[in-house]
Parts: structure tokens; sequence; C-alpha cells
């Protein structure tokens, strides 16, 4: 705005933003008022011309220089709104003149230049601009420009001319193009002053001196160009035109906006808004606008500011508005299309919406903007897929099924970002983490965490604040991103989120709000120690708290046996002020480790690592539980009348001895010398001598606390040692490192406490193991390792609590079945060691025959002496029939008793009856016809061989009848003995019946007659045969009406005894009715006895009669005394006594 | 503030907790700094003692001249100390607001103004 003054017609009238310098030659002279200091223009240069002051350059650069006579070309200033050059405003003739001749004259012979002065948008400055106009013909040269000015302090002085001293000079910077600025920095409080300043322009030894003008600065303020020109389609279809404003400039604006369309037909127009935004209705597709803004002061005196840079915005034929969007997850988005199809707009009742060209969007979601514009909503979005390079969805705006291959991008990220917050046990430092992994990241954005701190805690719902902080975050290696507050405040609240900034926006993920104080993680709890305590056996774990954080605090411990996988125990703590715990554990001597941890008892934060392992030293903690079990072995020394006891025991577990056991002590007790102690050392073997009748000895298990309490006792006591009450002990083993005993007991008065068993390899004594079992237990497996070939000795000893009774010994297993089955592998070993002790006892047998036959035959009478004997010739005997007949005749009768005798066990008489079958059946005829004529009386038939001669079995057969029987009986008994009975089984089958009907022939006459019993007649034959066929003749002295008696009756008495004793009674096999003679070919009996079975009978018969009764009794239990009869021999018993032995044997029956 | 979010006795426990904290790292650097406590270090008297009327605004005065030391001291440590005394004002406040008597906040008194003074010839 042009200030002129005119109350002193001082300063010139100009116009101060932007006017043209006419500078005149001398010739045309006016006269310039000017300041008193400034020495008018007095002198007169004639002839200054353009050419003379080329030439006049160099020397009238000094002299224009002198003040005094200073030539000045007179200058007018020209501006756009005065056409005239105003260089006597005041004057009106000047006015008039110089408007005439100026345009031409000025611009042809004077020096022109463009000036323009304003005040910058930041108040601060005052520039000028002098531009020199080079279609003058005047040159510039060495072009110097200098801006005086004045400033007044007050504004009340500012129309006063200024002194001629108080202008200050601002030398202008001038370019290489003569362009010239000159800056005068304006205080603040100076803006509303009035500048005075007038220009000064040395150019060629020439100066031109403007005339002084005013202003004031804040009238001339030029703002910059508005900036952030931008353009966009609203939802309703507009234009818009936007940009910023400037926040410098104190007053607000005018903006005028130059724009122009370019479409089908031109459209320009000029507006000014104060706005920074003008709406320009109705978008076309398919064109292109251009805009350009400039500002200045909306009210008040102001310059124009720049245009800004043109902004081009071009639509297409299908406008999407927006044409991108960038969202996230579960937002809401409108998409709007204007669609030119042609030259025509489609209306936008027709237009559809697809997504990604494959899915058409419901027309729900479609609303009608106007005529033009469709509108399409997409709600609760889900993250875009990347399909290949598009990392957003393509949205398609179409014409019924005709779509432009123009889209809409939308871009849908998911921002659920978590954020993590730890704080350390120092309560100095948050570290904050997250991480984008779950999230699909957009190409070309960035992550920034930004932060709100409130002053105290967090709000139940946090929100994003408007005044945030970024947080600088680094990436760590597992792709999570660290960011570190420290120092923190412990009790703020820092809300936080992630913002995605991206060229199309920035999102923010939802916030989350954390307190340092409740995101702790503490320090482990310190000093950390593990014991077992002595005595009590707990263990002991103590800690301290770490110093941080203050609040109460609860504890989790683990622990657990030390070793390559620990199973940790957990123990909670509750308690804050709590410092250790005990806990019991199963094993107190082994080595514990134990880790303790802490968290807020609130529960609030983490919870701290676990603290260095604590482990516990192995040292006694009680003493022994129990002393050690002990087995004692006696040694008897057979010349001296003292054992020598050794003690043997296992060395104390762990668990027993608490922990270690440094010694063992024995201690005694006896009736005589009381009771002692001996220290054995670390040994576990202790020997002593066990003089007195009862020693009782006990080991103690001695630690560093003390000596066991519960210790165990064994009394030896000779008394105790006779006593037996285990019945029977058997052993199967099951496999070889299994073996399976068990035993029956009888009842005693002893107080039974429990069984040692032991077991070695049989004959030898170093390896004696043994065993502690309960007494309740009558079963025990044995797991050991059994060699099978070796043979093992079982003992079972009972212990009293009087002493250590008699034990049951077995030296083998207990044949089973289950053994046959399962040791097979030692059959292969046992079978010809059974072999080939068989054939060792066969030729023992063998043997002793030969020296039973000596022996045997030594001690037969001497047939001088004997006197059924006489006359006999035993070395050449004659037929059996001579024999018998002659003795018949001879001999009188008489019991021939013989002394029982003891011989060893095995006897065997070896016959070889086939060769003599002809002979015998030829020597029974007589006897038989003998026996027949001698009913009346009884005969004894002694019938014997000499073997010695013939080396034959002498059969032995004794008949005894009874004169005053009715029904005589005939009793034969067979004893044979032949060790391979097995062999002939069919061969036994036979005996057995025929036994058993010889025995029933004995019985039947008391059983039918019992009342009278007649039974007189005891006749027992023994025949000791070891042949394999031996062939018994039995004669029959029975008619054979007795005979079918004797075959109808059958009688089973025998059977048993036949079967336990093995002594077969011999009956008659094979008989014929027909004719009178029995004859038995055949009829041989073969006996596996046992010698104490044919010993017993021979006892009985040889004892009395009223003996004989007793020991019936005992027949078949019973076998005390051995006796052995080698001699034929055959007793009659008195009448009474033969009943009385009868109705025995019935009541054996 | 989120006065109405905190119940008061949680408020009265933080103050406790963070007065603890504070002792302990106090205790903490004298500890390092290993000062004898028979030396009687004069020259000191800007620094308010304890005085026997003790309102919650004559706390926060001194807590704020406390502040203004820590922060003066050339030790980087006491940072975090002037953070928790930060916080122990705020709660100090929460706690008279909530017994409605609020008490503006310290903030340019003339003994902190004389302090920077005083500190600043005394360090």
């Amino acid at each position: 705005f042009i200030y002129v003054i005119t109350a002193f017609n001082l300063a010139y009238p100009s116009t101060p933003w932007r006017f043209k310098l006419f500078c005149m030659p001398p010739n045309t002279t006016y006269d310039f008022l000017l300041p008193a200091g400034i020495p008018k223009n007095t002198s007169n240069l004639n002839g200054y011309y353009e050419p003379l002051l080329e030439a006049k350059f160099n020397s009238s650069g000094t002299y224009y220089s002198n003040l005094t006579s200073k030539t000045t070309f007179h200058c007018c200033i020209w501006s756009e709104e005065n056409e005239n050059c105003s260089v006597q405003a005041d004057n009106i003739e000047g006015k008039a003149f110089v408007s005439t001749v100026n345009s031409l004259v000025f611009q042809q012979i004077g020096a022109n230049w463009n000036i323009q002065c304003w005040m910058k948008e930041d108040l601060e400055l005052f520039i000028c601009y002098i531009e020199p106009l080079f279609n003058s013909s005047f040159k510039n040269y060495d072009l110097k420009v200098h801006l005086l000015y004045v400033l007044p302090e007050v504004l009340a002085e500012s129309p006063l001319v200024p002194q001629k001293g108080s202008f200050q000079l601002v030398q202008c910077n001038c370019s290489a193009h003569k362009c010239c600025e000159c800056h005068v920095s304006v205080p603040a409080a100076k803006l509303n002053c009035t500048l005075s300043m007038y220009l000064k322009i040395t150019s060629g030894g020439v100066v031109f001196q403007s005339p002084l003008m005013s202003v004031q600065p804040i009238t001339i303020v030029k703002p910059d160009p508005p900036l952030g020109l931008h353009m966009e389609i609203t939802d309703s279809g507009d234009l818009k035109i936007s940009w910023s404003s400037s926040t410098l400039v104190p007053f607000q604006l005018q903006y005028e906006v130059k724009y122009s369309e370019n479409s089908t037909s031109m459209r320009e127009a000029d507006e000014i808004v104060s706005a920074t935004s003008l709406l320009i209705d109705s978008v076309l597709p398919g064109s292109s606008y251009e805009v350009q803004v400039r500002g200045k002061r909306l009210d008040g005196p102001g310059i124009w500011s720049d245009w800004s840079n043109p902004l081009i915005f071009t639509t297409q034929d299908v406008i999407y508005f927006p044409p991108k969007i960038l969202t996230s997850v579960g937002s809401n988005v409108s998409f709007h299309c204007i669609y030119k199809n042609g030259n025509k707009i489609v209306s936008s009742k027709n237009i559809v919406w697809w997504m990604n060209l494959a899915e058409k969007i419901p027309e729900s979601q479609y609303n009608i903007v106007g005529d033009r514009v469709s509108k399409v909503t997409l709600p609760s979005l889900n993250a875009t897929r990347l399909r290949g390079k598009f990392a957003y969805d393509a949205v398609y705006c179409c014409k019924e099924h005709e779509c432009h291959h123009r889209y809409a991008e939308l871009y849908v990220v998911d921002v659920n970002i978590n954020i993590l917050c730890e704080t350390d046990g120092y309560l100095t430092k948050m570290t904050c983490r997250w991480s984008t992994k779950a999230i699909q990241s957009l190409a070309g954005s960035t992550l920034q965490l930004r932060y709100h701190r409130s002053s105290l805690y967090c709000s139940d719902v946090p929100s994003i604040h408007t005044t945030s902080e970024p947080k600088d975050c680094h990436l760590q290696r597992d792709g999570f991103y660290e960011c570190i507050f420290q120092p923190i405040f412990l009790l703020s609240g820092y809300t936080m989120w992630i913002r995605i900034n991206h060229s199309l926006g920035s999102l923010d993920s939802p916030p989350t709000c954390v307190v340092p104080d409740s995101m702790v993680k503490p320090l482990p709890p310190s000093s950390v120690k593990a014991e077992i305590t002595a005595k009590i056996g707990l263990l002991k774990i103590s800690w301290k708290k770490p110093i941080f954080p203050e609040n109460n605090l609860q504890f989790q411990i683990r622990y657990g046996l030390n070793g390559k996988e620990i199973q940790w125990k957990m123990y909670e703590v509750y308690d804050a002020k709590s410092k250790s715990v005990s806990l019991p554990v199963p094993d107190l001597c082994a080595v514990y480790v134990a880790q303790v941890r802490c968290k807020r008892l609130d529960g609030l934060g983490y919870w701290s690592n676990w603290s260095t392992p604590a482990y516990t030293v192995v040292m006694d903690v009680k003493v022994p539980i129990k002393g050690p079990e002990f087995w004692r072995i006696i040694h008897e020394d057979s010349t001296k009348k003292e054992r020598n006891v050794t003690l043997l025991w296992k060395p104390l577990m762990k668990n027993d001895s608490l922990c270690r056991v440094r010694r063992y002590v024995v201690k005694h007790h006896t009736a005589r010398n009381g009771t002692w102690s001996e220290d054995v050392g670390n040994h576990t073997k202790f020997t002593f001598q066990w003089t007195e009748q009862t020693h009782t000895v006990t080991v103690l298990a001695v630690n560093s606390i003390g000596a066991s309490f519960a210790n165990f006792n064994l009394t030896l006591s000779w008394p105790m040692s006779k006593v037996n009450i285990v019945q029977s002990l058997n052993a199967y083993p099951l496999n070889s490192s299994c073996v399976i005993l068990s035993w029956m007991l009888s009842l005693s008065d002893y107080n039974l406490i429990y069984f040692i068993l032991e077991w070695k390899i049989l004959n030898e004594d170093n390896e004696i193991k043994w065993r502690k079992i309960p007494s309740s237990v009558k079963r025990y497996y044995i797991h050991d390792h059994f060699i099978p070939i070796e043979k093992y000795q079982f003992s079972l000893y009972p212990i009293f609590m009087e002493g250590v009774g008699k034990p049951k010994i077995i030296n083998s297993f207990t044949q089973d079945d289950i053994e046959k089955h399962q040791a097979d592998a030692g059959l292969y070993v046992i079978v010809p060691i059974i072999i080939s002790s068989l054939t060792l006892l066969l030729g023992a047998l063998l043997i002793l025959h030969q020296r039973m036959k000596k022996l045997f035959w030594d001690d037969v009478p001497n047939p001088k002496n004997c006197s059924w004997a006489q006359g006999l010739n035993f070395q050449k005997p004659e037929t059996f029939e001579h024999l018998f007949i002659k003795h018949t005749e001879s001999v009188t009768f008489g019991p021939l008793l013989l002394e029982p005798e003891t011989i060893s066990e095995d006897i065997s008489v070896d016959t070889s009856w086939k060769n003599k079958d002809e002979k015998v059946q030829t020597a029974l005829v007589p006897l038989l016809l003998a026996t027949a004529d001698l009913e009346k009386g009884s005969i004894c038939i002694n019938d014997q061989r000499n073997s010695a001669s013939f080396s034959e079995a002498g059969s032995t057969k004794i008949t005894c009848e009874d004169e005053g029987r009715r029904q005589p009986s005939v009793k034969y008994a067979t004893l044979l003995c032949n060790s391979k009975s097995s062999a002939i089984d069919d061969e036994q089958g036979l005996i057995n019946s025929s036994v058993s009907k010889c025995f029933s022939s004995k019985n039947s006459p008391s059983k039918d007659s019992l009342s009278n019993s007649s039974w007189e007649i005891e006749t027992q034959t023994f025949f000791m045969l070891s042949d394999q066929h031996p062939n018994i003749i039995s004669p029959h002295l029975t008619f054979s009406e007795e005979l079918d008696k004797l075959l109808t009756l059958e009688g089973n008495f025998s059977e048993e005894n036949n079967d336990e004793k093995s002594v077969y009674y011999l009956g008659v096999t094979s008989m014929k009715k027909e004719s009178s003679v029995f004859l038995t070919d055949e009829s041989g009996v073969l006996c596996p006895f046992p010698a104490h079975c044919l010993f017993t009978d021979i006892r009985i018969l040889q004892d009395s009669c009223s003996h004989l009764v007793e020991n019936n009794f005992n027949l078949g239990t019973s076998g005390q005394k051995t006796f052995v009869s080698y001699m034929p021999q055959f007793q009659t018993c008195s009448i009474q006594t033969q009943k009385i032995m009868e109705n025995k044997m019935c009541d054996l029956t | 503030f989120y006065a109405e979010a905190a119940p008061i006795q949680k408020v009265q426990d933080d103050t406790k907790t963070l007065i603890k904290t504070i002792v302990t790292r106090i205790n903490d650097i004298s500890h390092t700094r290993s000062v004898s406590s028979r030396q009687r270090v004069t020259g000191l008297d800007f620094i308010p003692g304890l005085h026997p009327i003790l309102s919650l605004s004559r706390m926060d005065q001194t807590l704020a001249i406390y502040q203004q030391i820590l922060t003066s001291l050339p030790s980087g440590n006491v940072l975090q100390i002037s953070n928790d005394l930060e916080n122990l004002r705020d709660l100090l406040h929460l706690l008279a607001s909530s017994n409605s008597c609020p008490f503006p906040r310290t903030r340019s008194l003339k003994t902190l103004e004389g302090l920077d003074d005083a500190l600043e010839a005394s360090l």
C-alpha cells in the first residue's frame, strides 16, 4: 500500500512493493526534495549521454564519489498502478511533463530497474529485489546497490524526515545476473513502524539514487506460496482442491485459486476463497485439471504470494475415489465410483461391484450417491492375502457385465501386534518386545512404536493419545523388536501402540497399557543352600529374597535327586517372610539339588529365573536305622569240645546306615560272662569261640552319630539246636536263576522268629549264601545263579527266640514233573551217570553174589550134624523124588528155627530153571503124591539145591500142614529180588494175579470159618532169585475141589502190600484142572524188593508167633530191623497163634 | 491420573512399596560410595530436613527439592530415583485428591529457584 508523505513533501510517493525505477540524464533536471542531510542535486552535467558515460567511466567514478560535486541521475518511480513516472507527484506540471515524455524517453535513454520490496512471511526480514531492465541502452558495470533505511524507534516519529546520519546502510547481494537482493531485518516490535529508505545504485561510476520511500513493513507482508496442494474427489463426486495454510503468518489469508479443466471442453476459473480448499462440482471422468493457488492477507494491506506450482490432476474413464485404501483388519471401508463408458456416464443404478473380478459384491452393500456416483461398503475386512506381487485386493466397478480394467486397491493389514513388556529385577529398565511375524507386512511400510505415559496407572480402556512419543526399537535375531525404557516411572502407565506408516496412510495397532511395576521379573533368590538336617532328616532349603521388588513375594522350590535327568518335585511357599523350607525326602543319603524362584505374591509380573542350583552334601544324618542281618557258620572241632562261630553279615545299605557305617560292633551275652562288646571295624566277618551252652550275639552298626538301636540278635544254644520243626523241605528249580523252596512245619512250643535259608553248592564250603525269611512264609523264591550240573544243598534253619533250631537239609532238587520238563538239558548229563552207576551196582552185586555164596554155604549145616541131611550126598544130588521120599521117611518133623542174622542188603540167588524144567516136573510128582499121602500129618519140606555145585538158585518152599485141618491151606510165598523188575511188567501183572489168588486161598478159611479159625499152618517161603525168568514150581497138595475153591476165591488183600513193599506172594499161574497134578511151568515171581521188606517178613517168621502177631501190624509201615534169611526155612506155629495171626491179617484187610 | 481406576488401598500400598524401593536404592548407592557415617558434611543447609508437622503438600515440596537436588547431581544413577520421586509425588497428589484436599503442584517455588544457585555453588 502506498504511503505517500504529503505533509511535508519530504518522502517521494512511491509504489513500494513493485515498481520501476527510471533514471534520466542530467539535462532533464528536477528538483528533488531530499532530506536535509542529502545534498541537493545541484550540479549540472551536460551532454551526459550514454556513450559519454561509457567513455568517462573510470574518471568519473572518483568524481561521483565526491558528494559535493556529485552527478546524480534523476530517477523516478513508475509503478504499474501509476502509469506515469511519479517524479513530481506533487507537481502537476512535472507530472504532466513526465507523463508525456517518460514512457518513451526513459526507456530509450535512461537506466531502468524493476524493484520489488516486501516483508517475508516470518515477519522478520524485509527484502528488496532489484532487477535491471536490460532493454535499456545503459550498460551496467560494476553494479553496486545499497539500501539506506531508517527505522525510527517510536511510531510517532515516523512522519518526520530522518536525519542524514540516521540512515543505516545495507549492502545488497548481487548475483551474476545483476539481480540484487537487499535484506533488512525488522524486529517484531517495529513491524508497525514506518520504514524510510532509498536505494543507491552505483553502476559504471554513475550513481542512481532513488527517491526516498517510506513503508510500514506489516503492510507489505508477502506470504510464501501455499504448500501441499492436493486434489481429490469427494464422496459426492466433486473435485476438492485443498492446500495447507501457513502457520507463520499471524493473520488470516485469502487465496486465489486458478484452475482449468481440460476435458471435451475447456473450463477455466479464478476464485478467491478464504478457506484452504475449494470444491469444484461434478468432476468429469477422462479429464485433467490444473490448479494453482496463491495467498494474501485477508483483511488489510498485503502482497499476493507467488503462485504455487501447478498441480495437474487427471481423471480416468472410471474414477475410483479413493483409489486406494489402507485399513486395518475389522474395519469398514467404502469405495465410490464414476463410470464413463465412451462419452456417456453410466448411471449409478447400473453399476455393480466385483472383488478381484472373481467375486461379486452383494448388492445390499451398494449405495447410490447421486446419478453418477455409486458407493460400495465393505464391512469387517479380513487381512489381505498376498497373491504373488499383489498385496491388495482389487475392487472393480462394472457396468453390469462389462468391467473396465481399472480398479481400486484395497490394502487390509492385520495390525494386532502384541506388545509384551518386562521390567528387570532392579526396577530400572523395562523391555518391551513385539513381533510382526503374525501379521502380513506391507511393502513400503515402516513400523514404529509410539507411547504415551500417564503419570500414574493405566486407564481401563487404553486409547491412542494425540500426543505420543516414538520409541526406538531394534530388531533382534529372533525376529522380535525390542524397545528399552530406561529409566522408568514405576507406577506410570505406558500406553503403547505400533504405528504402521505407509504412503497410503498410517495405521495404529490396538494400544496396550502397562505399568512397569506390574511387569516385574524379579531377580532369582540368592544364597540358596540345601542340606539334609542332622537328626531330623529333612531336606532343608534356604534362600534370601532379592533386594527388589519390595513387594511380598511367593517362592517356588524345585528339588530332586542329582543326576543326568533330574526328576523335579515342586514345592510352593506363599509366605513372603519365610526364608527356608524343610521337606521330607525318601533317600537321606543321596545328593539332592534344589533351586528357588520367586514372583510377586499378588501374582503380578513374571516368575524369576531359577536360582543357581544348590547341592546337598552326603553326611551322617541319624544313627543307623538297624544293625546288619547276620548269620553264622559253625566250625566244629571234634577233638576239642568247642566250636568256632563265624558271623557273616552284609554291609549295611546307605538307606539303613544314614549314611556311612564307620564300624561294626559285636555284642556278646552269655549267662556266665554277662555282656561284652568287640569292635570289628569295617569288616563283615567275625569269628569267636562258642563255649557256653547259650551264647547271644548282636551286631551293631556305628556311624558318626552313634550306634544303631534296632539290631538283630542271634542266640546260639545247644539244646535248641536239636529242636526240629521243619517237616519237609522241597526245592524246585524254575530256571537257572530262580529256585522255589517250600516247606512244611510241625507244631512246636517254641517261639519261631524267622528262618534262615542257607544254600551252597554241595561239597563246596567256600560259598555259603543265606537269606533271612519271615516266619510266616511257607514258600520262598531264591534268585541266584544256579548251575544246572551242580548239586545244591539247601538248609532251612528255624530261628527261635531261644536259639537256632535244627535245620532241615536237602541236597538236591525235588524230582518233579516240572523239573523233568524243564531240565531236559540236564537229562543228557544225568542219564549217563545213572547208567554208569547202575552198571557199577550190577558189578557190585555180582561180586557180592560170589561173596555171599561163600558166606552162605560156609554156614550150611554140616550134613553130618544135620539130622535130615544125613545120608544125602549134596555133591551129587539125586532126583527130587528120591530126596523127598527119603526125607519123609527118615526125618521127623520139627521146627527149624534160624537165628536172625544181619548180613548185607542185597542177596541174589541165581537160578536157571529152564534147564531143570523136566527134572522138576518129574521130581514133583512123587512129592505131590507124598503130600497127599501125608495128609494127616504135618509135613515140612525143605527143598534146597546146592547151588554151589550147580550155580543155580536154590528154591525153598515150605509147606506147612496141620493134620487137624479140614481145609488144609498151603501158602507159597515167593520173594524174588530182581533189580530189573520194571522191565518185565507183564510178568508182574501175572504174578500179582496169582499172588492174589494165593492169598485168597489163604484167606478163604478165615472168611468162611472164622469162628473155629482153624488156620494152623502158616507157611512162608522165600525164594530169592535174581534170574530174569525164575520159574517156580509150586506143588500144591490140594485136591481139585480145593483148588477150585482157591481159584474162585478172590481176595484183594495183598494188593497194597504188593505195591508198596514189592513183596509178591507166589500163586499159581497156569493150572491144569484135568490132571491131578498141578504143574506150573511159568509161575515165576519177580520181586524188585527193597531189602527191608523181605527182611521184615523173615523176621515175622522167625519170631515167636505172638511176636508175629504184633509185628504184623507194622508190616506196612515200619521196617527197622534188617534180617536176612539165607536158608530155606519153615516153621509151624501153634494153632492159637496162627489163629490170632489170621485174625490180625483179616483185620488188616 | 487414572485415579478412579485405582482403589485407595492400592495407592497406599504402592506408596509404601515405592518408598521402600527408593530407600533401598539410596542405600544401595551409599553403599557403593561408602561414605563414612561418622563424617559430617556441612554446607548443605539448603537441603530441607524433616519437618515436624508434615502435610501432604509439605511433603510434596520437600520431595520436589529432593528431586531437584538429585537431578543436579552428576551421577547418572540417580535419574531412576528422581523418576521414583516423581511417581511418589504423583501418588501424594492422588492421595490428597482422594481425601478431597487437593493441593497445587509444586512447580516453581522460590526455594527451588534459589536452590539452583545453592546447588551450583556447592557442587
